[in-house]
C-alpha cells in the first residue's frame, strides 16, 4: 500500500470538498474545487485508491504545491 | 611498394578509437543504466547513416623509437548521419573517458558541431554528458603562450548563430555541468532523462565549497527541478524516449531556416467535425475546460506534441499538424490561474513565437486569455516586463497567423496573441474588454457599489446586467473578426487557411531579423 499527495496547482480559496475520509475514487476523480482568478479548478486524484486524508476545508486558503489530500492505494 | 602499411596502421588507430573507455569505462557507464555515446548515435539516426568526422582522432604516445605505446581515443564524437532520412549533424561526449571533460584531441571537436550544422544547413542533435572545462587541462606552464589570442573571434558566438540557422536539439542523458549545461540551454527543444540526468550549473561540491549548502546532484538539477525551472522542455522515461523526442521535434521544423517548414500528407480528414466542440466552453464561465482536448480534436490526430508542460503552464506551447502542415500551437488553460500570463508564461510564449518566426512555422492561437497574472507574486517578478516582451515578440512576428477566439480575450496581455494580419476566428463563447467583468465592474462603478444599502448585491445586480447584454455578434457585425464560426467548423476552415498561406510559407525562407536566443 502506498500512500500519495494530493497537490493544488494553483494559489485560491477551496471553494468545494467533494470527497469525504474513506472514499473510493478513481484518477481524474475530482477531489476539492480551488477557486483562482475566479475560475473554479478541480484539484483531480492521481490516480486510484482510497482518501485516507484531507487537509482542507472550505474557505481556507491554500498555496501553489501544497498537499490537499493523501490518497492511498 | 605501396601504402598499405599506412592504411593497416590507420585501420588498427580507428579500431582503438571505437573502444572508447574500455570494456571496464562501458561496463561502468552501463551499470548507471546509460548508453554510451557511440549507442546513443545509432539510437538515433537512421541504421548504417552514420558518417563519423575525426575518426582516429585521439592522444598519441610514442616511446624513444617513435614506436605508439599509448593511444586515448578522443572523448567527444562528432559527424553526419540522417534522421528519418534527413541529413543531421550529431556529436556528445564520450563519458567513458575523463567523465566527457573534453581531453585535448576531444575538445576541437566538441567545438566544432556547431560550425559543421550551420556549414552544412542541417540540424543539430546534442547528447550531452560531461562536467565541461576542468583546472587540470589548462596551460599556464611559464614562457608558454596562455590563452586565446586577444584577437580571435568570441568561441561561443558560434552557438548563439546556430540558433538563428538550424534547429538544435539537446538530449541529457547523466550529468551536464557547466559549459555543456550551457548548451542545453542554447537549444530550441532539449530534454533530459528522468532518473538518470541532472543539469547543473555547478555540481555539489562547488556548492558546498560556495555556500556551505549540501546536497546531491539530483536536488540541485534533477528532472523535478528543471521541468520546473524551464530550464529543459520535457522530461523523458529513459535515453531512447529522449532521443525518440528529438526526432519528432525535428519533424516539426525545416533543416534550416532557407527552407520552408515542412508539410507531410495529410493521413486525417481536413472536413473532420467534432460533436464535441459545440459543448468544450461551459456556458457558466468560471467553469474550467480542457483546452488540450480542444487542441487535439481539431488538429491531425494524434500530432500534438507539447513542449514544457510544467514551466508556466497557464501556457500551452507545443507543434501540431493541420491537414499535413507543421503549425506551432499556442492555447491557454484556464484550469491553471485562469490561464492567465504569468512571467513564466509569458517567457515560455516569447520563446515559443521566436521558434515558430525563426523556422517560419505557421502559429494557430487557441485564446484564452483573462490577463496578465496580479497579485503581490506576480508584481516581485516582474511579471509584465516578461508580458510586454511576449507582446512584442507576437507584434514583430512575420509567419501566418490563426487566432480561434475561445473564451476570455482581456487586458494587455491579450495584444500576445495578436501577429500582424492574422486570421481572426471567434466561437460564440468568446468574451473580451479591457478588464473581466468581475473585476472591471468593482472598479468603474465603485461609487455606485459603495453609495447603495447593499453594496454586494449592487455589484452583482450590475455584473448581470452586463453580462446579459455581452453577444458574440457585434464583432461579426463590424467585421472585427474574419468569422463568427460553429466551434465545430473550426477544423474545415483552418485547413482551408493552410492551403491559403502556402505561398507565403515558400516567401519566407531566409534568415529573419529577430532570431531566437536562448
Amino acid at each position: 500500500m502506498a500512500r500519495y499527495p494530493v497537490e493544488s496547482e494553483v494559489t485560491g480559496t477551496v471553494w468545494k470538498v467533494e470527497v469525504t475520509v474513506g472514499d473510493s475514487v478513481t484518477e481524474g476523480d475530482v477531489l476539492v474545487i480551488i477557486e483562482s482568478m475566479k475560475m473554479e479548478i478541480p484539484v483531480e486524484s492521481p490516480q486510484e485508491g482510497t482518501v485516507t486524508e484531507l487537509l482542507v476545508q472550505p474557505e481556507d486558503s491554500v498555496e501553489e504545491d501544497q498537499v490537499v489530500a493523501f490518497i492511498e492505494d | 611498394m605501396s601504402w598499405l602499411d599506412e592504411v593497416d596502421e590507420l585501420k588498427r588507430r580507428r579500431r582503438i578509437a571505437r573502444t572508447q573507455g574500455g570494456k571496464e569505462g562501458i561496463a561502468k557507464q552501463h551499470a548507471r543504466g546509460r548508453l554510451t555515446i557511440r549507442e546513443r548515435i545509432d539510437a538515433l539516426l537512421d541504421p548504417g547513416s552514420f558518417q563519423e568526422h575525426g575518426k582516429a582522432t585521439a592522444i598519441p604516445e610514442y616511446d624513444e623509437d617513435d614506436q605508439l605505446t599509448g593511444f586515448v581515443p578522443a572523448n567527444y564524437i562528432v559527424g553526419f548521419g540522417k534522421v528519418d532520412g534527413r541529413r543531421v549533424v550529431v556529436g556528445g561526449e564520450d563519458f567513458t573517458l575523463k567523465g566527457g571533460s573534453p581531453n585535448s584531441a576531444g575538445l576541437r571537436k566538441s567545438v566544432y558541431a556547431e560550425h559543421l550544422a550551420v556549414q552544412y544547413k542541417v540540424p543539430l542533435v546534442r547528447m550531452l554528458e560531461g562536467g565541461g572545462g576542468s583546472v587540470k587541462g589548462g596551460g599556464g606552464r611559464r614562457g608558454g603562450t596562455v590563452g586565446e589570442p586577444v584577437f580571435s573571434p568570441p568561441r561561443f558566438r558560434i552557438i548563439a548563430d546556430a540558433m538563428g540557422q538550424v534547429p538544435v536539439a539537446s538530449m541529457a542523458g547523466g550529468a551536464v555541468a557547466g559549459f555543456p549545461a550551457g548548451r542545453m540551454a542554447a537549444s530550441h527543444f532539449s530534454v533530459m532523462t528522468r532518473y538518470t540526468a541532472q543539469i547543473l550549473i555547478g555540481g555539489p561540491k562547488l556548492v558546498e565549497r560556495a555556500l556551505g549548502v549540501s546536497m546531491t546532484k539530483d536536488e540541485l538539477g534533477g528532472a523535478k527541478v528543471h521541468a520546473r525551472s524551464g530550464l529543459v522542455d520535457n522530461i523523458a522515461e529513459d535515453e531512447h524516449d529522449a532521443l525518440a523526442q528529438c526526432r519528432r521535434f525535428l519533424s516539426y521544423l525545416p533543416s534550416s531556416v532557407y527552407e520552408r517548414t515542412p508539410r507531410l500528407e495529410c493521413v486525417d480528414d481536413p472536413q473532420r467535425m467534432e460533436e464535441e466542440l459545440l459543448h468544450a466552453v461551459p456556458r457558466d464561465s468560471n467553469a474550467a475546460f480542457d483546452m488540450r482536448e480542444v487542441v487535439n480534436m481539431v488538429m491531425d490526430q494524434n500530432s500534438f506534441f507539447e513542449l514544457g508542460r510544467d514551466f508556466g503552464d497557464s501556457q500551452v506551447v507545443g507543434f501540431a499538424r493541420l491537414s499535413g502542415q507543421a503549425v506551432g500551437v499556442l492555447a491557454n488553460d484556464c484550469r491553471v490561474y485562469a490561464g492567465a500570463m504569468t512571467a513564466e508564461a509569458a517567457q515560455k510564449y516569447r520563446r515559443f513565437v521566436e521558434l515558430c518566426d525563426t523556422f517560419h512555422v505557421p502559429v494557430v492561437n487557441f485564446v484564452d486569455q483573462p490577463g496578465f497574472m496580479i497579485g503581490p507574486e506576480a508584481e516581485r517578478k516582474g511579471t509584465i516586463r516578461y508580458g510586454m516582451a511576449a507582446v512584442a515578440a507576437a507584434a514583430q512576428a512575420t509567419i501566418p497567423w490563426a487566432v480561434i477566439q475561445v473564451h476570455k480575450g482581456f487586458g494587455v496581455a491579450t495584444a500576445a496573441h495578436y501577429a500582424p494580419d492574422a486570421y481572426i476566428l471567434a466561437w460564440p463563447s468568446v468574451e473580451s474588454g479591457a478588464l473581466p467583468l468581475e473585476g472591471g465592474v468593482a472598479v468603474a462603478y465603485h461609487r455606485e457599489i459603495d453609495g447603495a444599502d447593499d453594496p454586494e448585491a449592487k455589484r452583482h445586480e450590475i455584473e448581470e446586467r452586463l453580462r446579459s447584454a455581452r453577444s458574440p455578434f457585434p464583432r461579426a457585425e463590424s467585421f472585427a473578426v474574419h468569422e463568427l464560426i460553429d466551434p465545430r467548423e473550426t477544423r474545415p476552415t483552418l485547413c482551408e487557411w493552410v492551403e491559403w498561406i502556402q505561398p507565403v510559407l515558400e516567401e519566407l525562407k531566409g534568415p529573419v531579423q529577430f532570431p531566437i536566443r536562448p
